[in-house]
């Protein structure tokens, strides 16, 4: 089979159209977010050494977390009872409220 | 008798003062060991390319103790990433601890 540069344009455009994760509702997540306050703190923040930061972390990356704890593919006593009950929206609008919060940063 | 005594009670402390401290993380020591991490974690917006996309976690100001326990969970597999999985191979306790300490050297968030 010819490869041309048609189907390459088409596999191209395939591939950017994979459909990028809908956004979450930053709000709704506020609203959902009292359990995670608890270790995480209100905003994100932590103030316990051993739970980690939330706020200003990536949202696709938070989502990605919660979704692994979910499944079980990421294993943690505290955090597969928490999401338990949380459903694909939950885990992303939790994700873009605790992105939205200031406290981590990018740092080279 | 005594003498037993006194030499297993010294060898006991020898023993657990050489078990104890991990020496605490270093921020200077692990600035000069991120080469492998920035080329991920230092870059805006940059991506794992698999299994699955996603932006590579931020790590500044991140809580060093939590960045430690993930590197050690990396090394042990109870953690997996293919690529964290490759660097932590190499790294030492006292190196998790030096980056660990580097990167939570850099919270910008508000103050507790």
């Amino acid at each position: 089979m010819k490869i041309t540069t048609n189907m390459i344009g088409l596999a191209m455009a395939a591939i950017l159209t994979v459909p990028v994760q809908a956004g979450g509702n930053a709000e709704a997540g506020k609203a959902k977010s009292a359990p995670c306050a608890a270790c995480h703190g209100p905003d994100g923040n932590s103030p316990t050494p051993s739970f980690p930061r939330l706020s200003g972390q990536h949202e696709d990356y938070l989502y990605h977390s919660l979704k692994d704890y979910k499944s079980g593919k990421r294993k943690n006593p505290i955090m597969s009872g928490q999401v338990a009950n949380l459903s694909t929206q939950d885990m992303k609008d939790l994700a873009a409220f605790f992105a939205r919060q200031k406290g981590l940063s990018q740092k080279y | 008798m005594k003498a037993t005594h006194f030499t297993a009670v010294a060898a006991a402390l020898a023993c657990a003062a050489s078990l104890s401290v991990q020496a605490a993380g270093d921020p200077v020591a692990g600035r000069n060991k991120n080469s492998m991490c920035a080329g991920c974690h230092g870059i805006p917006g940059w991506k794992t390319a698999y299994p699955a996309t996603y932006k590579v976690p931020k790590l500044g100001g991140q809580h060093a103790e939590y960045l430690v326990a993930a590197l050690k969970q990396y090394k042990t597999g109870e953690r997996n990433h293919p690529s964290m999985k490759g660097i932590v191979a190499s790294l030492s306790d006292q190196d998790m601890e030096d980056l660990a300490a580097y990167y939570a050297s850099s919270y910008s968030g508000p103050s507790k």
